[in-house]
């Protein structure tokens, strides 16, 4: 069973807000990553 | 990280056994600093790629971006050689300016989703942007659908989700 894990990446002196969900395979493991839209026009 | 199409990637990847990751920028949410209108959040990018590869060990990585994100997500396609190729939901050629499409050229698989309804990323400028892109490329128009794809989230995660698995093949 896996879940969504909340965790912080940091960049330098900044702290990124993340979730992952990570599934542990034998082959080689891909991941996707998304990116959302602009923080001013969107709800995000 | 809570928009309705990021959201609904996302979770159509959790639900079908797909690693995926999801991140504010600076300055959003719980992330901290402040919005630098590009430089900074082409660095944040960067270094959740480099947590994905370094800390979290994987061997490849797919992005997915919407938006302002597709023009900085996909901006970071040559960073890593483990980035094996993008999609770009409405990527805004026209609001972000040049560099943004210079930065996100590649000759790794590349997806673009466009409404025909979108007025923000016009509609009508798609096929000039998607042209200056090298093959392999594919794209598909969401017919009714403006830039917020609002009833439209199921088609985009399935359109992502099918072009992800076929890039792994």
């Amino acid at each position: 069973m896996h879940s969504v894990e909340k965790l912080f990446i940091f960049n330098n002196e900044i702290k990124l807000e993340a979730e992952v969900f990570q599934i542990k395979k034998e082959t080689l493991s891909c991941v996707a990553l998304m990116c959302h839209p602009h923080p001013q026009f969107f709800r995000v | 990280m809570h928009n309705n199409v990021v959201s609904c990637v996302f979770n159509s990847f959790v639900k079908n056994d797909i690693s995926c990751m999801r991140f504010n920028f600076r300055g959003v949410g719980n992330s901290t600093g402040n919005h630098t209108s590009g430089k900074g959040e082409l660095s944040d990018v960067k270094a959740c790629i480099d947590h994905l590869t370094r800390i979290l060990h994987f061997d490849r990585i797919f992005i997915c971006g919407y938006s302002y994100g597709a023009a900085i997500g996909c901006s970071t396609i040559n960073y890593s050689e483990k980035i094996i190729g993008y999609c770009a939901i409405s990527f805004p050629w026209d609001f972000m300016g040049i560099e943004y499409k210079e930065f996100s050229q590649s000759k790794s698989p590349k997806l673009f989703i466009q409404g025909d309804m979108d007025t923000v990323a016009p509609y009508e400028n798609f096929m000039k942007h998607y042209n200056y892109y090298l093959e392999p490329k594919k794209f598909k128009i969401i017919k009714g659908a403006n830039h917020f794809y609002q009833g439209f989230e199921d088609d985009i995660s399935r359109e992502v989700k099918s072009f992800y698995e076929s890039i792994l093949t």
